[in-house]
């Protein structure tokens, strides 16, 4: 017997969107990247539409964080193009401009949460807005405020980062990347450093905001949490795509060995039953 | 008893009438020697080609030659170095000559320091300044400087205090600071209370350095108060 049920959550919002071909938004194009020799990337081609929702799950050093950070070039690239909204990107001709470009299409959500510790939690959240969209104070406030009442943290606009739990920094995090209005929300791990009891109201705004048609792509371990978000998921192993379908394909019925094994370790069924 | 009081007395206010120049040449010599430090770390930092093999040789230079070396190389050996560019600054004020002396002397520490500083802030802070948009430059001035700063304000007290006591070589191209002060108190009386007037001058030196560690303590508290970080 299940702890849980997950029967009345296999409904796939975003399936229509991902089948229209011409909504396409992210295209990455034979994406390679080594450290020190060794290969993380061996070649990625990755297609992502507008309000598709796309989960990366693998092993750890299969090289999705390092995808993902190639997507706003965190990481450059050594080889490969990366296209977001219709600007391109050569990883070997990128300019300092253009990396700015294709940067400001897209915003983040980090792992350790990387809020700024000297800006409050309101400044977190309009710095990008003021610095980098050179939206007015007066409005990037309002906008912030109503981001961060959003993620349920309106009265804490005037704490700093210390102050905050692991749970409320993540969604003060959330709130910042809101902020920016960006064609696609990168999240890397986004509940990994959290306490166990944080972890849902973290997964509990990106499930939200996911809904609101938000394009998102998500570096998680939380299987479930993919299955319940996700309208495609993709397997990585060794640097490249093992496989890409539909949570219901990868997840249930998997195709390939590595995949299967890695879900094998994944998911297994609960020790204990109440 | 009553001569005695009024004889130290006079002593310190000898002293003291030159202290604002002291503290002037204190205060603009860090001033400059931050903004080149500032400068000087960003380029090590980001192995800027050419300029950080500049910086090198700037750091390892003027660390490892004396102060007095370096104001007389700055006062006598430039103006004769532009001279030969038809360039005549003979005419400058001294204290031009011994605040840029003050100025790179204290800058090349001040370096080291806010590099070892910006290492201490951490990437991830940077990668997130850059995620919202920022450009490097950005993300330097408004995340990053902010948060090396208050981990550096520390090691930048200690060289405030070090550079106030080198102002004390300033005398020896002529300025009359507190130490100039005491050379010609000194000069007038033949040589008579020696003992007294060097006495009077550690005071005024140690009472400043204990109220510049007080300014660098409290800066330091309440940022991190405010901001609530640990100690």
């Amino acid at each position: 017997m299940l702890l849980f049920d997950y029967s009345d959550k296999f409904i796939y919002t975003f399936v229509i969107v991902e089948k229209g071909g011409d909504h396409r938004l992210i295209e990455l194009k034979n994406i390679r990247k080594s450290f020190d020799g060794k290969e993380i990337l061996k070649g990625i081609d990755l297609k992502v539409d507008k309000g598709d929702v796309l989960v990366i799950v693998g092993p750890s050093g299969s090289g999705k964080t390092t995808l993902l950070r190639c997507i706003n070039f965190l990481e450059k690239p050594d080889a490969g193009t990366v296209s977001n909204d219709g600007f391109t990107v050569d990883s070997k001709k990128a300019s300092r401009k253009d990396i700015l470009t294709l940067r400001r299409k897209t915003a983040m959500v980090f792992q350790h949460y990387n809020l700024f510790k000297n800006k409050t939690v309101l400044e977190n959240v309009m710095e990008g807005l003021v610095i980098a969209k050179k939206i007015k104070k007066g409005e990037a406030r309002k906008i912030s405020l109503e981001l961060l009442k959003k993620v349920g943290l309106e009265e804490k606009t005037d704490a700093y980062p210390a102050q905050l739990s692991g749970g409320q920094q993540q969604r003060v995090g959330i709130a910042r990347a809101l902020a920016l209005n960006p064609s696609v929300i990168l999240f890397d791990e986004p509940t990994s450093a959290l306490d166990p009891e944080m972890v849902g109201e973290v997964l509990a705004i990106i499930k939200e905001i996911a809904q609101e048609g938000i394009t998102m792509i998500i570096v998680t371990h939380e299987i479930d949490f993919a299955r319940d978000v996700a309208s495609s998921v993709v397997f990585m192993d060794g640097g490249t795509v093992i496989e890409k379908g539909t949570p219901d394909e990868v997840f249930n019925h998997p195709q390939h060995e590595r995949t299967k094994k890695f879900l094998r370790r994944l998911i297994h069924e609960p020790e204990y039953t109440i | 008893m009553n001569k005695d009081l009024n004889y130290w007395l006079d002593l310190f206010i000898k002293v003291l009438d030159k202290l604002p120049l002291t503290l002037f040449m204190m205060i603009v010599s860090l001033f400059f020697a931050l903004v080149i430090a500032v400068i000087v770390a960003v380029i090590r930092i980001k192995h800027v080609r050419i300029l950080s093999g500049l910086a090198a040789l700037y750091l390892s230079f003027t660390r490892s030659t004396p102060l007095l070396v370096q104001i007389f190389l700055i006062y006598f050996g430039l103006p004769q170095l532009l001279l030969v560019f038809h360039i005549d600054i003979n005419h400058w004020n001294r204290l031009i000559f011994v605040i840029a002396a003050f100025s790179l002397h204290t800058g090349s520490y001040l370096a080291e320091i806010m590099r070892a500083a910006y290492q201490a802030v951490g990437k991830e802070q940077l990668e997130a300044a850059l995620s919202v948009g920022m450009s490097y430059p950005q993300a330097i001035r408004r995340i990053i400087l902010p948060q090396a700063f208050v981990i550096a304000l520390p090691n930048i007290g200690n060289q405030a205090i070090e550079l106030l006591k080198d102002t004390s070589l300033a005398f020896t191209i002529g300025i009359i600071d507190i130490m100039g002060q005491v050379r010609i108190i000194l000069g007038n009386n033949h040589g008579i209370g020696i003992f007294e007037v060097y006495v009077v001058i550690s005071i005024v030196y140690w009472i400043i350095c204990i109220f510049i560690e007080l300014i660098i303590n409290v800066m330091e508290g309440s940022v991190r108060k405010r901001r609530a970080l640990l100690k």
